[in-house]
């Protein structure tokens, strides 16, 4: 039997995750979020958990090093989704991707046809594509990290990041203009895996969607 | 100078060489003796012929240059297949059955995955000019008596067949677009997406498309589908193609009928197969029954091929030692 390991990240996903966790048979055996190890024992011996970044677990997937993982749909969509099934939404860190901009700012008139605009995000594929789909030039700037503070110190007009309450871009006069996408956490699946180790994974993975249902 | 390669670039040093030249040799005799003849296609060609009736993945993975002597853009070859029927289609021009096979190095601008070489060395062969199921057999015998040959631990093939997913978009008449985007969430088993975009549709065909991702697994999913999809003729005839190969196959098989790898040339039964010590497909194979079109003549066509590099590294192969002579 080999092992399974199931790559996930800590904070949102992991806290979310954790009550499926428990209903098939995965507790970690000891609290990930305190503990410092980066591979975890869970209640069956075969499998494990892989704590990852969680922009990192569809790549851990993809190659192989983790069979299964739990990753956003935004997490996703940026990285392609090459070598990976994704047969499951597991209905967990729901979220909304969005456009945002400064109170006051024109973005109607920012983004007529042909227009060009300055959009900061860590989002760069997804941006990208979206703009483009729009026929709108974008300029992109790749941040890491409080992406509010672009467009009040006239780094960007616009960002994309993810909003679940607003609270923060309400609290930096920003405002959503536009939804791209609703997030929610996905059950993904190395492929290769899948076809190679079926009899280990389908029963986790039957066991993931009986969960969640 | 510190001599650095371009990056999934690699010399092959003795020991590997030796035993990647023992297993190239063996399985070219192999292909001789079942009565396959060997083509050398050009290393480079025209981009239009290169990439003709091809998909937009080969396009991205070709490396292209200007060729001086005529201004032409020149594509080396990223793929020997598409070569392979151009011959087939354009120079031999035979009545009846053709059986070709081949084996070089071709090259990717881009590596299939972060482990892979840029340079593979292709070997595979092909049976032009037979549409039956005798040929998808004697195809996907010929790739497991390869893999045997290279004494891999492990093997064992994944079947689907195109013809499923194709018929029930056929038999709904939806468009290209709608028919892209099912294609791209099916490829994921994305099954939410699915979700998505079948709404809409009427219930058979719905309740087909979200059934398609769960069929995978052993022989059994071959009955199951057969219960469950609508009785459509081709879809009908592609689940007796499998039976078929199911009843033939000399390594274990399991079956994937939301697999639609090389969706846009392939036409009928496609297959993967995989070994310990090989992350993804190992050999990979099926129909591919117009790709020839393009070159002038549409002629059935079936065949897999193999990295050679990759089997070499996976198989038990014993060394093969050349004595080394000091002077």
């Amino acid at each position: 039997m080999q092992i399974i390991g199931i790559a996930l990240s800590k904070g949102r996903i992991l806290e979310e995750a954790a009550p499926l966790l428990a209903r098939v048979g995965l507790m970690p055996r000891e609290d990930p979020e305190r503990s410092r190890k980066l591979v975890i024992a869970t209640e069956r011996r075969d499998v494990r958990l892989i704590v990852v970044r969680a922009s990192d677990a569809p790549t851990y997937v993809q190659y192989g090093a983790a069979a299964l993982g739990i990753a956003g749909h935004d997490v996703l969509a940026e990285h392609g989704g090459a070598g990976l099934y994704q047969p499951l939404d597991l209905g967990i860190a729901r979220c909304r991707m969005v456009v945002a901009v400064q109170k006051g700012f024109d973005y109607k008139g920012a983004v007529r046809q042909g227009a060009r605009l300055r959009v900061a995000t860590k989002y760069v594929q997804t941006t990208r594509a979206h703009f483009a789909a729009k026929g709108v030039h974008v300029d992109l700037i790749r941040l890491y990290g409080s992406m509010e503070l672009a467009p009040l110190v006239g780094l960007a007009d616009a960002i994309v990041d993810l909003v679940s309450s607003g609270q923060t871009l309400k609290a930096n006069g920003l405002s959503a203009v536009e939804e791209i996408m609703p997030v929610s956490a996905r059950l993904i699946v190395n492929q290769a895996a899948l076809k190679t180790k079926r009899a280990q994974l389908q029963p986790l993975i039957d066991a993931f969607a009986r969960a969640v249902a | 100078m510190r001599w650095l390669l371009p990056e999934h670039i690699d010399d092959i040093l003795p020991g590997e060489a030796a035993k990647i030249e023992a297993l190239r040799r063996a399985i070219l005799d192999r292909f001789a003796a079942r009565g396959y003849e060997l083509v050398m296609p050009p290393l480079l060609e025209y981009l239009e012929s290169l990439l003709t009736g091809t998909g937009h993945d080969l396009d991205l993975r070709t490396f292209k240059l200007v060729d001086q002597l005529s201004g032409r853009m020149m594509g080396v070859r990223a793929d020997i297949t598409p070569q392979v029927a151009r011959i087939d289609a354009h120079l031999l021009n035979r009545p009846g059955v053709t059986r070709l096979c081949y084996c070089g190095s071709v090259l990717h601008a881009r590596p299939a995955s972060v482990a892979a070489t840029r340079e593979p060395i292709q070997i595979g062969a092909e049976i032009y000019g037979d549409a039956g199921v005798a040929s998808d057999l004697e195809i996907l015998r010929l790739a497991c008596s390869v893999l045997k040959l290279a004494r891999v631990r492990g093997a064992r093939v994944d079947i689907g067949h195109v013809a499923v997913f194709r018929s029930l978009v056929r038999a709904a008449r939806l468009g290209a677009e709608p028919e892209a985007e099912l294609f791209e969430a099916l490829q994921k088993k994305d099954v939410p997406a699915l979700e998505g975009l079948t709404r809409g549709l009427k219930k058979q065909t719905r309740d087909a498309l979200l059934l398609l991702p769960e069929l995978y697994g052993g022989a059994e999913v071959l009955a199951r589908a057969a219960r469950r999809l609508p009785k459509l003729p081709a879809l009908g005839r592609a689940l007796a193609t499998l039976r078929r190969l199911a009843a033939a196959c000399a390594i274990p098989a399991s079956f994937d009928l939301a697999e639609l790898r090389g969706y846009h040339y392939h036409s009928g039964v496609v297959f993967d197969a995989y070994c310990d010590g090989v992350a993804g497909p190992v050999a990979r194979g099926g129909r591919y029954d117009d790709v020839g079109k393009a070159f002038g003549r549409s002629r059935p066509a079936t065949g897999f091929s193999i990295d050679l590099r990759e089997l070499a590294a996976a198989g038990a192969l014993p060394p093969w030692r050349v004595k080394r002579k000091n002077r």
